[in-house]
């Protein structure tokens, strides 16, 4: 299944402001992490400390239902304020 | 009911603070976090800040509701775009019937949003640009 994960900050910067990553069903947030950190081994350590938002919430643990239509985003450690 | 808003524009802290002010309260707490020039050698120019937007304002509302529920009045405004030296960057302000509650409030807001509201700074040092604190 092929999703696009927005980016934010540095990751958007270096990457662009979406990347379409190749996954299967019901991913993981890691799997899918592991999946924009592929094609950026530079970026693996922030991708690591990323969390994964989909429809605008962040994730919890364990497997996701998400489809190609849901927002998924990647919010490396914000630093507002 | 709360207030809560991220955009470009300067924050007015005097038009912010009016919000809170209620005959129902008698301790308003603000924050105001503002551009430093200085993090130990390090010599900040300006910083730029961007936001998840809507994401970022649902987060604040997460914040804020529960807080309200408890007859307190919550006003947050973030800044983002282009801030020089001084500027104001968040506004966090809390009324409540008491400085107790207004205090312990205000620093849970403050101390959630910089954890937990998907915005970020690009710091523009004298020597390198940096990502984040």
């Amino acid at each position: 299944m092929k999703l696009n994960v927005k980016l934010f900050a540095m990751l958007q910067e270096q990457l662009g402001n979406v990347v379409t990553v190749d996954v299967p069903e019901k991913p993981t947030a890691d799997q899918i992490k592991q999946a924009v950190s592929v094609s950026s081994p530079n970026l693996q350590q922030l991708i690591g400390t990323s969390r994964l938002a989909v429809n605008q919430e962040f994730t919890s643990s364990g497997s996701l239902d998400v489809s190609p239509t849901d927002e998924v985003a990647l919010i490396p450690p914000v630093s507002g304020g | 009911m709360y207030y809560l808003n991220i955009s470009d524009s300067p924050i007015d802290v005097n038009a912010l603070y009016q919000k809170l002010k209620d005959p129902q309260y008698g301790g308003i707490v603000t924050f105001i976090g503002t551009v430093r020039q200085w993090t130990g050698n390090i010599e900040t120019r300006f910083i730029d800040y961007s936001a998840y937007h809507p994401m970022a304002e649902r987060q604040l509302e997460k914040l804020a509701a529960p807080i309200e529920a408890q007859g307190a009045r919550v006003v947050i405004e973030h800044r983002t775009g282009h801030l020089e030296l001084t500027d104001e960057a968040v506004f966090v302000g809390v009324a409540a019937a008491h400085r107790g509650d207004a205090f312990r409030w205000c620093e849970y807001l403050i101390d959630t949003l910089k954890k937990d509201v998907p915005i970020w700074k690009k710091e523009t040092d004298t020597d390198a640009v940096r990502w984040g604190d």
